[in-house]
């Protein structure tokens, strides 16, 4: 890899893990993240985030391919690296007939916090967390969101230089969502901690990640921050959908000025364009006068969906691994998201 | 690696002393054992005392003989489910967590098996006062005939604590292997019932046929019982090919064999997944 590349504080380079020796869950995945960086891994279910993350800390080998971590060989030297990163698993992964108290101390003693910052810091983190009040209360008496909370501070605890995020937020209300998000963007504002996260959430993804990588069936199919990644995308989408087809339609709509691309889909138009907003009124007049009903119109400002769909030819929310509650939580988002441009 | 292995014994024992239905549970069988069988099956009184002495190699009578290799019996038993809990761990993510962390798989196995064995020894050695307490309140009990010293004490400590130590390796082994809870217990029980059945814990030593005695006397739970019962009954010396010292040196051997293999196999299941 370049040089720039081995500088990062999480390298991969032609990451590949086959099971099975004809699965391959990830294909020679390259990236490189810097110190303070925080990097979102961004897929549907199945396509390698969460084997990606269990390489990079130790959890799992790699079929071929290298990666550091902290400028440790995480293959050669799975102790050292295990010693320097956190992990909040995706999954409830303290011990819940431990109090939240215990947990952490726990955490603590297993990475090696000097014995006398234990206390400081784990009643820190307890009432950072607010779990404070139920710090000697057993942890599988916690609500969802205290758990949630307490899984970060326990990989937390002993304030690593990398932190890996799996699915974090799985589970949470937006409120708990924001604090949770809140707290990590503080650890990385005071530690200079370097964060690497998988989500579902495309919103998360989007407000959260100085750059993005999108991954699909092993692959980095694209990668960037939000707004490059959106600015791929070339402009807005106007989707119409006419009452009746009409072959005609396509070129109608390419003749108007403005219109960058036209693709029919399903019995629709997808109309590329700039400033959309400005362009439907046009697009709407020529449909008229061509005679062409029309049965809806809507407008799309780039967004990390479109991306997905730009990128990997289907919608993200078509996910079949995605539990129902998550398709309509994602897509209720989303929606509220197409009322403003990032 | 000592304080890691301090940190995850601390929270073995926490979860042990807060699920004291476990540990009343395990306190019903050895009494059973004591109050039921032991009293029932009273050989004493259709055996001639010196034929007694033959069967039961120079205890003083069957109970005694019982008692004391029900002190190996419950040492074993009580060891059983200890792998169940590596494999739940596993389940609710407990195990995934603390496989993260810098702790090493000898901290892993070791935390538990520290706590683990803490239950069977302390079983045993309930059963074996248990059972002189029997005999003062005036029903069979055991009666240790010989002056116990502090050599011989000290042995009757070293063969229950070795042969918890072995079994509970074993069964952690089983439980870092094997990812479901029905397999497990499968597993345990074929090792667990022979074993058992073919040692000379309970049943008497002369009436076992000659084949049969080949087979118990390289037993580890016969090879423990043996050092607690030449401590315990005077003259038993004599009915033994060989002094304690010699048997507690073969449990040894069989836990030293167990032991390496139990580490080698729970390393290879912590270590990351090739």
């Amino acid at each position: 890899m370049a040089a720039a590349a081995e500088r990062g504080t999480i390298v991969a380079d032609q990451l590949t893990r086959v099971f099975n020796g004809k699965v391959r869950a990830v294909d020679g995945v390259s990236f490189s993240v810097a110190k303070g960086e925080v990097y979102g891994f961004l897929g549907p279910n199945g396509a390698g985030k969460t084997t990606t993350v269990s390489m990079l800390t130790a959890g799992l080998g790699a079929t071929s391919g290298r990666a550091t971590v902290d400028g440790v060989d995480v293959l050669r030297h799975p102790e050292e690296v295990k010693r320097r990163i956190g992990i909040v698993f995706q999954e409830m992964t303290s011990d819940g007939d431990l109090t939240g108290r215990e947990n952490l101390e726990l955490s603590a003693a297993l990475y090696g916090v000097p014995r006398g910052e234990v206390t400081p810091r784990v009643n820190g983190l307890l009432e950072r967390m607010q779990v404070a009040d139920a710090a000697d209360r057993l942890a599988k008496t916690y609500s969802g969101g205290m758990r949630r909370r307490l899984e970060l501070a326990v990989g937390t605890v002993h304030s690593p230089s990398v932190l890996f995020l799996d699915e974090p937020t799985l589970g949470l209300d937006p409120q708990g969502r924001a604090g949770f998000w809140k707290y990590v963007q503080d650890l990385r504002r005071d530690h200079g901690m370097t964060v690497f996260v998988t989500t579902h959430y495309l919103e998360e993804a989007d407000g959260m990640c100085d750059r993005i990588a999108i991954i699909d069936h092993g692959h980095i199919v694209a990668a960037g921050t939000p707004a490059e990644l959106k600015d791929r995308l070339g402009g807005d989408i106007i989707t119409i959908r006419p009452t009746q087809t009409d072959a005609n339609l396509v070129d109608i709509l390419r003749a108007v000025p403005g219109v960058l691309s036209v693709t029919a889909q399903d019995g629709s138009f997808r109309v590329k364009c700039q400033n959309g907003e400005g362009l439907v009124p046009t697009l709407v007049d020529a449909s008229t006068k061509a005679h062409v009903g029309l049965a809806g119109v809507s407008l799309k400002r780039p967004s990390l969906d479109e991306v997905f769909l730009e990128f990997t030819g289907r919608e993200y929310r078509e996910d079949e691994g995605m539990s129902a509650t998550d398709r309509a939580v994602m897509l209720g988002r989303v929606q509220n998201r197409l009322g403003g441009r990032r | 690696m000592i304080r890691e292995l301090g940190a995850l014994t601390r929270r073995e024992l926490l979860r042990l002393a807060r699920n004291p239905q476990a540990i009343m549970t395990s306190l019903l069988l050895p009494i059973l054992y004591l109050l039921l069988f032991g009293q029932a099956f009273n050989l004493s009184a259709a055996v001639p005392p010196m034929e007694l002495l033959l069967l039961v190699r120079g205890a003083p009578t069957y109970f005694s003989y019982f008692a004391a290799g029900m002190a190996g019996f419950v040492a074993v038993t009580a060891t059983l489910f200890i792998g169940a809990n590596v494999i739940f761990d596993r389940l609710f993510g407990v195990l995934k967590r603390t496989s993260s962390t810098p702790a090493g798989a000898t901290a892993i196995f070791g935390s538990r098996l520290l706590a683990g064995i803490i239950q069977p020894v302390g079983l045993a050695f309930l059963v074996l006062g248990l059972a002189v307490a029997l005999g003062k309140a005036g029903l069979s009990g055991l009666d240790v005939t010989a002056s116990l010293t502090v050599v011989g004490a000290t042995e009757v400590v070293l063969a229950v604590l070795i042969l918890s130590v072995m079994f509970a390796s074993l069964f952690l082994a089983i439980g870092f292997t094997i990812e479901q809870p029905q397999t497990y217990f499968a597993a345990v029980n074929a090792i667990n019932l022979p074993v058992l059945l073919t040692s000379a814990a309970l049943f008497p030593w002369g009436l076992m046929p000659a084949w049969f005695r080949s087979v118990a006397s390289y037993n580890p739970i016969t090879l423990a019982v043996n050092v607690i019962r030449e401590n315990l009954f005077a003259g038993a010396t004599s009915y033994y090919p060989y002094d304690a010292s010699v048997y507690l040196l073969g449990l040894t051997a069989w836990a030293v064999g167990i032991i390496v293999v139990a580490i080698l196999l729970a390393r290879r299941a912590l270590a990351p997944k090739a």
